[in-house]
C-alpha cells in the first residue's frame, strides 16, 4: 500500500492528463438467476471526470465493485496503468490507487476524523499510534478540502455532508490515481456542492480520473467530461457530454425518450379544507407551525435539509412528541399520541428513509403491504386469513403496478421504485385519507419517478390529501398545487404553486422572505 | 405512457432454494448424527433410548420455542435457566405445603411468566438492552431460587408431583413370568406430549397469527413496525412473557422428573435454548426463524449428548463439540448468506 511519509498534497501524478489510466472491457457478472452485467465496457482517462449513467439495477454499483475489488468478474478484463489486472479485495485495488467513495458512508462515529482518514493503516511510532503526526497529516488533507473540520473532532459529531468531505479526504489520502464517487451529492446542500465540485476540478487538474455516479444529471454539466450510460445490465454508449443534451441521456438510459417528467394534473383543490394543523410546535425543532390542506390538492413542504419538515410530519404523525398545537381532519380534533393513534384516524407517513424506516425489508410483499392493517386480514382472534390477505396483495401489486415476481418475494429483492410502491400500497390499504410523502422519489430511476407522480395525482383526485416534502424544486412546481415553504423551524411562506417560481421558494426557504414577520 | 421498469430481478426461485437447503442441511445434520450412533453404538437405535432423548430434548425444546420468540424480534433472553429453576422451586414449595400439584405448578409457570413480564417491562418501558435486562433477571431470579430454599433441595414432594416427568401416555406393562413386570411399550412420556403440542401451537402463532407477524416485523425492522401502527411494546413484553412461561413449565417438568425442587437446576440451559434456536436457523439479528428449525436444533443437541454419552465421551468432550457445532452451523449460515 501506498503510504507516503509526508501528506503530498499538491504534488501531480505521474502520466500525461488524457492518457488512458483504466480501461474494463467485457465485464460480465452472474448473480444465481440474474445475469447483472454482460459484457460491459468503461475506459477514464487521467484527469477526466466520467459520468457513469443508468437507471436503478442497471448494473452501475456492480460495476464500480467489480473495479473497485469488492466483486469478481466472471468474465472480461480490468487494465489498470496498461497492465492487465485482477483485484481479489478493495485492499488490493486501494493499493495501487483505485479508490471508491461509497454512497452509505464507511465511517466509525466514535473515532475522530484523523483515526477514520487512518484507519488500517496508522502512522506508527514503535508499538503505538504515532498520533501527532496523523492528526497533522489529515489536517493537510482536511485544509486542502477548505471546510474547517478538525482532524481531532469526533465522526458523530459531524453533519453527513461534513463526514462525505471526511470521505473524500480519505481519498486524497491514498493518493488515488482514480476515484469512485457514488451519489456523492445526495444529501449536501448547494454550497456544499459548489465546494465538492471545485475539489473536483482541483482533483481533475492534478490527473486523477474520476468515475461519478450521480442521479442528477442537471449537474453533470458542471463538471463532466463524458458520460457512459447503461441500461439492463449492458453497455449503451460512451459520448462527450459536449456534444449530447441531458434529454439525450435520459433517453439512452430509458431506452425511449421521455417526454415529460411529470404527468398532467387530472385535479384541481376546491374549498373544501380537509386537513388543518394549528400552532405545531416542538421545542428545538419547530415552532407555530400552522397550514391546511384542501381537498383534491397536493401540498408541497419545500425548504433546506435541516429546515423542519420531515420532523413537523413525524410529530403530526405521533411518531415524535409535540409540544403544542392542534391536528383536525375532517372538522374533528385528533388526539394522536402515537403512531397507532394516527393510523387510526387515516393518517399516514411515508418516510424519507424506505430502508430504515419504512420497509420490513426481509418480509415480503404481501407482508409489508399488509402491515399496518392486520385486523383487516384477520379474525378477531388474531389468526391470520391467507386468502383474504393474498388477494388484497395481489390488488394493490396490480393496482399500483408493482413489479415483483410474486407477492411472496422478499421486499430486498425488489428495486427502489418497486419497494416505494409496496409502502404506497400498504397505506393505500389502511384507507388512509391524508398521507405525508417524504423524499418519495429519492434514490428512484427516471421511469419509476414519473409512475409514482401519477400515483399522487390519482390520490389526490381521488380526494386523499397528499403532502409531498421534497428537496427537488422541480417537483414541487411540476407536482403541488400550493407550497409551504420552512425555515429553520418556522413557516415563511405559503405559496401558490402557479404564481411562484424556484427562486422566489428559494427566498423564502433561506430565510430573506418572510410572509408572517 | 407507458412506464418501463427495470431491477425487480426474478431471484425467487433462487430465493426458496436457499430457504429449502437451510431446512434440509439441518434435518440432514439431525439424520447422519442418528445413523452414526447407531453405528457405534448397539443400544442407540432402541426404543428405550429413543425414549430417554425425547425426554432429555423436552427441556431444550421448551426453552428454545420461547427463545425462538424473542430472538425473531432481534432479543435474547439469558434468564430461562434461572427462572426455570425459580418457578420449579415455587411450585415445589406450593405442593410441599400441600395446594394440589396441579395448581403448584401452575403457579411454577405462571411465575416464569411473570419474570419474562419484569424482562419485557426493562425491556421496552425502562429502555434497556435485552441482553442487560435478562442477564440481571438471570441473577435475581437464581438469587431468589436459593434465598427462598436457603439452598436446599425440597424433597418428599409425593408421587403426584413426579407424573408430569416421569409418567407415559399408553404405557404398556405386562407381568412377567417372572412375576415381575415387564415393559412391552414404554409409552409416550407426558412431557414429550407437552412439547410437541406447545411445538405446533407455536408454529401456529408465529405463522399464522397477528402476533406472529408483528413479531418478524419488528424484528426486520423495528422503527418500520412502529411507524405501521404495531404496539411494539406489547409484542415485545409478548414474546419475553412467552419466554417467561415456557421456562416456568420446563422448570416444573424437570423438577416433576427428580421428584425434588432444585434451586441450582438449569445453570447455562439458557445456552441450550438459545444454541437450538441459531442452529435451527434463526438469526440472531432478528426477522428471521421457524419453530421447525428450532425442534431440530434441539434435537440436534439432545441427541448430540444422548450419542456421545452412549460412546463413553466425557461431558467435557461433549461440551468442546457441542460448542464447535454452534460454531459450524452459524459459519455455515453465515456462508450461505453472504454471496
Amino acid at each position: 500500500m501506498s503510504m507516503p511519509t509526508t501528506p503530498a498534497a499538491t504534488a501531480s501524478l505521474p502520466g500525461a492528463v488524457g492518457e488512458e489510466v483504466l480501461r474494463a472491457t467485457g465485464i460480465t457478472k452472474r448473480f444465481p438467476g440474474v445475469l447483472a452485467l454482460d459484457g460491459v465496457h468503461l475506459d477514464l482517462r487521467r484527469g477526466e471526470v466520467h459520468a457513469l449513467c443508468g437507471e436503478n439495477g442497471a448494473g452501475k454499483s456492480t460495476l464500480v465493485k467489480i473495479v473497485t475489488g469488492l466483486y469478481q468478474t466472471d468474465d472480461g478484463e480490468v487494465v489498470y496503468k496498461g497492465e492487465a489486472r485482477h483485484f481479489a479485495s478493495i485492499q488490493d485495488a486501494q493499493a495501487v490507487g483505485i479508490t471508491m467513495i461509497h454512497q452509505e458512508l464507511n465511517l466509525v462515529p466514535h473515532l475522530t476524523v484523523a483515526e477514520n482518514i487512518y484507519l488500517g493503516r496508522e502512522p506508527k511510532k514503535g508499538w503505538f499510534v504515532d498520533k501527532k503526526k496523523m492528526e497533522a497529516d489529515a489536517q493537510v488533507y482536511l485544509d486542502r478540502l477548505k471546510v474547517g473540520i478538525r482532524a481531532n473532532e469526533l465522526v458523530l459529531t459531524l453533519t453527513v455532508a461534513r463526514q462525505q468531505m471526511v470521505e473524500i479526504a480519505k481519498a486524497l489520502s491514498l493518493d488515488a490515481e482514480v476515484l469512485i464517487m457514488d451519489e456523492p451529492t445526495s444529501s449536501l446542500t448547494e454550497s456544499e456542492i459548489d465546494r465538492l465540485f471545485e475539489i473536483i476540478h482541483e482533483l481533475k487538474a492534478h490527473g486523477v480520473g474520476i468515475v461519478y455516479i450521480s442521479h442528477r444529471l442537471d449537474e453533470l454539466r458542471r463538471i463532466v467530461d463524458r458520460v457512459t450510460v447503461m441500461r439492463d445490465g449492458r453497455y449503451v454508449s460512451t459520448r462527450n457530454l459536449a456534444d449530447i443534451t441531458v434529454d439525450d441521456i435520459v433517453s439512452a438510459m430509458v431506452g425511449r425518450s421521455l417526454e415529460e417528467k411529470f404527468p398532467e394534473r387530472s385535479s384541481a383543490p376546491t374549498d373544501e379544507v380537509i386537513f388543518r394543523v394549528a400552532g405545531l410546535s416542538r421545542t428545538g425543532k419547530f415552532r407555530d407551525v400552522s397550514f391546511d390542506l384542501r381537498r383534491g390538492e397536493i401540498l408541497g413542504f419545500a425548504g433546506l435539509m435541516g429546515a423542519g419538515r420531515t420532523e413537523v410530519a413525524r410529530a403530526v404523525f405521533g411518531a415524535d412528541p409535540k409540544t403544542a398545537g392542534t391536528v383536525t381532519l375532517a372538522g374533528r380534533e385528533l388526539s394522536i399520541a402515537s403512531p397507532i393513534d394516527a393510523i387510526e384516524a387515516g393518517i399516514a407517513y411515508l418516510s424519507e428513509d424506505r430502508k430504515l424506516n419504512g420497509l420490513a425489508v426481509k418480509m415480503s410483499v404481501k407482508d409489508n403491504i399488509t402491515m399496518a392493517n392486520m385486523a383487516a386480514v384477520s379474525d378477531r382472534f388474531g389468526f391470520i386469513d391467507p386468502p383474504k390477505e393474498r388477494s388484497a396483495a395481489k390488488k394493490f401489486v396490480d393496482l399500483l403496478n408493482i413489479k415483483t415476481p410474486t407477492i411472496t418475494q422478499i421486499a430486498k429483492n425488489l428495486s427502489g421504485g418497486n419497494q416505494q410502491k409496496v409502502v404506497i400500497g400498504k397505506w393505500l390499504f389502511r384507507d388512509s385519507r391524508v398521507l405525508f410523502f417524504d423524499e418519495p422519489t429519492r434514490g428512484i430511476d427516471v421511469g419509476a419517478k414519473f409512475a409514482i407522480y401519477q400515483l399522487l395525482d390519482k390520490l389526490a383526485h381521488d380526494g386523499i390529501g397528499v403532502i409531498l416534502i421534497t428537496s427537488e424544486l422541480p417537483e414541487i412546481l411540476g407536482m403541488t398545487d400550493r407550497v409551504v415553504v420552512f425555515h429553520e423551524g418556522e413557516v415563511t411562506g405559503i405559496l401558490e404553486t402557479r404564481k411562484t417560481s424556484q427562486e422566489e421558494i428559494m427566498q423564502y426557504a433561506s430565510g430573506v422572505k418572510h410572509m408572517f414577520r | 405512457m407507458a412506464i418501463t421498469e427495470t431491477g425487480a430481478p426474478a431471484r425467487k426461485s433462487n430465493i426458496d432454494r436457499k430457504d429449502l437447503i437451510q431446512k434440509f442441511a439441518a434435518l440432514a445434520g439431525l439424520l447422519i448424527l442418528v445413523v452414526v450412533f447407531s453405528m457405534t453404538s448397539n443400544a442407540f437405535m432402541s426404543m428405550s433410548n429413543g425414549v430417554t432423548i425425547a425426554l432429555q430434548t423436552t427441556s431444550i425444546a421448551y426453552l428454545g420455542l420461547g427463545a425462538t420468540f424473542v430472538i425473531i424480534t432481534g432479543g435474547i433472553d439469558l434468564s430461562v435457566g434461572s427462572v426455570l429453576a425459580l418457578a420449579g422451586v415455587v411450585a415445589g414449595i406450593a405442593a410441599k405445603a400441600g395446594v394440589p400439584v396441579s395448581l403448584a405448578m401452575c403457579a411454577g409457570v405462571l411465575v416464569g411468566g411473570a419474570c419474562g413480564w419484569v424482562n419485557g417491562i426493562i425491556i421496552t418501558r425502562m429502555k434497556l438492552p435485552p441482553f442487560i435486562a435478562t442477564l440481571g433477571m438471570m441473577m435475581v431470579a437464581r438469587g431468589l431460587a436459593l434465598q427462598v430454599t436457603g439452598a436446599r433441595a425440597i424433597s418428599g414432594l409425593g408421587e403426584d408431583f413426579g407424573v408430569l416427568g416421569n409418567g407415559s401416555f399408553l404405557r404398556i406393562v405386562e407381568e412377567g413370568a417372572n412375576g415381575f413386570p415387564k415393559v412391552v411399550f414404554p409409552g409416550v412420556s407426558y412431557a414429550v406430549i407437552v412439547m410437541a403440542v406447545l411445538a405446533i401451537a407455536c408454529a401456529v402463532v408465529l405463522a399464522k397469527t397477528t402476533f406472529g407477524r408483528h413479531l418478524y416485523a419488528i424484528g426486520s425492522n423495528e422503527e418500520a413496525a412502529r411507524l405501521s401502527g404495531v404496539d411494539v411494546n406489547r409484542t415485545k413484553i409478548g414474546a419475553y412473557v412467552l419466554s417467561g412461561l415456557l421456562a416456568g413449565l420446563c422448570g416444573c417438568v424437570l423438577m416433576s422428573r427428580l421428584v425434588t425442587a432444585q434451586p441450582n437446576e438449569g445453570v447455562a440451559y439458557e445456552l441450550d435454548a438459545i444454541a437450538s434456536a441459531v442452529i435451527g436457523g434463526t438469526s440472531l439479528v432478528g426477522g428471521v426463524g421457524t419453530i421447525s428449525g428450532t425442534v431440530i436444533g434441539a434435537f440436534i443437541i439432545g441427541i448430540l449428548r444422548n450419542g456421545l454419552n452412549m460412546n463413553g465421551v466425557s461431558s467435557f468432550i461433549q461440551m468442546i463439540i457441542i460448542g464447535l457445532v454452534i460454531i459450524g452451523t452459524v459459519w455455515i449460515d453465515q456462508m450461505r448468506n453472504r454471496r
